[in-house]
């Protein structure tokens, strides 16, 4: 029954060499990233079908709320440009003396929103109309000038609350004497800006939903993983591996599934705004109008690569969890 | 080393698989864990490896109670334990060498000692020369000598084993006990769960035999259990 005891004050073989140095575990955690990170890739590349599904699929629901957006901030790049230029037209009453005329003009460009003022003289005015109209004969026919004199109000740029002040400019205009009528198109301008307001909600609305399509088609993906390898989580899980161990190939899958879907995206959309860019340049050219149309650029890549991964790592994670939670001893 | 105190375990099923259980085994100790199928053997073990968590009683490691260990401590206790599962749970899709070396990387071995310890286990078990096979192309009895190898790897203090000999012949059965032995020759705590009584029958070891749940005999062989 003494069993061995003359062997329990041997020395622990396994105690004296238990202890690994930091600096050593550090770069057996490096070396085990960068062989996870190996071979996550390999995986994806091992079933080249499946991850190209899920990338395209990835990239479409990127891509779709991306061109939307874009396509907002040009419409909203082209309302802005029209709002700074929103000109108000002054019209002087018919037969208002020179002083008076003049006397408006120094009022208007006395007040502190007045960015410039032109005059058109209503011989100008009509010389104007005879050019452009194509009416010119029949404008001889008159014994009169019918059209008024008129200043061309360029207000400073306005900032968010540019409407009101523009409305008030013009009721202080309208109150000088010999001011006849002051117009101001702005009505569209503001419609422009709700619709983009709205619009602006719904692309968010859109972006969310698909994103949480994206996680899900992430987490799906690597839920399949995981239960490929099933009985492998559970023997490093037994051998001692921290959630963290076991988590980290899925993840790398999830990550690189999104970045890949991400920079898919930016493909997709860098091509077909160069597509679409030409008929724009085309059609501005055809109003007179410099517009280009806003593309992407290098950030708008980096962010949804970055979006793309980020997806990827949470929906990766959000898998994993769920599993390791299922397998916990009770 | 290992201590059991009234140790209790049922499960969420109404499945008594433990009644209150108590011994210790000191360090450097081997024992055998005998029953029938379904006696307990497997939950106990189980229990020490915090597969499953006692429902009442204390269970001491070291002097330090399983119970309170929290969950994240789980990784760092199952470090210190080595265990040879009944189908040797080997990972099929590396070779023998990479699974040897799987607790060190977990453990965080630096790779440069990965594998001088990898081959000192793999030389133990004799199975040097197999180190860049695939599992399946191995014998029972060698895949069996591939588990024990990676569960002692990272010379833990505690030896578990789950059937080692389920389906090996007399003759490599008689070959894995000694590797036990030689493991507890020095200084590892072993303890053996087996329903083969032939085995252990000429061997001069403690015996701590369950049936339905509880104790019914704790000491060595020659009692015939």
């Amino acid at each position: 029954m003494a069993r061995n005891s003359r062997l329990t004050d041997l020395p622990m073989r396994g105690a004296k060499d238990k202890k690994i140095s930091l600096a050593d575990r550090w770069k057996s955690y490096i070396v085990h990233h960068r062989i996870t990170l190996r071979s996550a890739f390999k995986k994806l590349l091992m079933e080249p079908v499946q991850t190209l599904l899920t990338v395209t699929v990835i990239a479409i629901a990127l891509a779709l709320p991306s061109a939307m957006f874009l396509m907002l901030k040009n419409v909203e790049q082209l309302g802005s440009g029209v709002e700074a230029s929103a000109q108000l037209s002054v019209f002087i009453k018919k037969g208002a003396t020179s002083q008076q005329i003049k006397q408006v003009q120094k009022q208007i460009l006395d007040l502190p929103e007045v960015w410039s003022v032109d005059y058109i003289s209503a011989d100008q005015a009509l010389q104007e109309f005879k050019a452009l109209s194509g009416f010119g004969q029949a404008l001889t026919y008159l014994d009169d000038n019918p059209l008024p004199a008129v200043f061309l109000v360029q207000p400073i740029r306005l900032g968010a609350s540019g409407s009101n002040q523009v409305e008030q400019l013009v009721t202080t205009i309208t109150s000088f004497s010999a001011v006849d009528e002051v117009l101001v198109d702005m009505l569209w301008v503001q419609r422009l800006s709700v619709m983009t307001d709205i619009s602006q909600k719904l692309v968010l609305a859109m972006g969310v939903s698909l994103i949480i399509g994206v996680l899900l088609v992430i987490g799906n993906t690597i839920r399949l993983g995981i239960h490929s390898r099933k009985e492998e989580i559970v023997v490093v899980k037994l051998i001692g591996a921290t959630d963290a161990y076991v988590r980290r190939p899925f993840l790398y899958s999830g990550f690189l599934l999104g970045l890949l879907g991400g920079f898919i995206a930016s493909i997709l959309l860098v091509g077909s705004l160069l597509w679409i860019g030409q008929s724009v340049s085309v059609l501005a050219a055809l109003y007179q109008s410099k517009f280009d149309l806003t593309g992407l650029g290098f950030s708008g890549v980096l962010g949804l690569c970055a979006l793309g991964s980020v997806i990827g790592l949470c929906g990766a994670w959000m898998a994993v969890m769920q599993h390791l939670r299922a397998i916990e001893p009770k | 080393m290992i201590c059991f105190d009234n140790v209790s375990k049922r499960y969420s099923t109404g499945l008594e698989a433990l009644k209150r259980i108590s011994f210790e085994l000191s360090v450097g100790e081997m024992a055998f864990l005998t029953g029938p199928s379904g006696a307990g053997k497997s939950t106990l073990l189980k229990l020490l490896m915090l597969m499953e968590r006692p429902s009442s009683g204390a269970l001491l490691i070291n002097g330090k109670n399983l119970m309170r260990l929290p969950r994240s401590a789980i990784p760092n206790y199952r470090r210190q334990v080595g265990v040879v599962f009944q189908n040797h749970q080997l990972l099929s899709d590396r070779t023998v060498f990479e699974n040897v070396a799987l607790p060190l990387q977990i453990s965080g071995y630096p790779p440069s000692e990965t594998g001088r310890r990898v081959r000192a286990a793999l030389d133990g078990v004799g199975l040097l020369d197999k180190e860049s096979h695939y599992p399946l192309t191995l014998s029972g009895g060698q895949q069996q000598r591939v588990g024990i190898a990676r569960a002692v790897v990272h010379k833990p203090k505690i030896l578990l084993a789950d059937e080692p000999t389920g389906n090996l012949d007399p003759v490599l059965s008689a070959e894995i006990m000694a590797l036990f032995r030689r493991f507890q020759d020095v200084g590892v705590t072993v303890l053996i769960a087996t329903h083969d009584l032939s085995l252990i029958h000429n061997l001069d070891h403690r015996i701590i035999h369950l049936a339905d749940g509880m104790l019914i005999s704790d000491g060595g062989s020659a009692s015939g259990a």
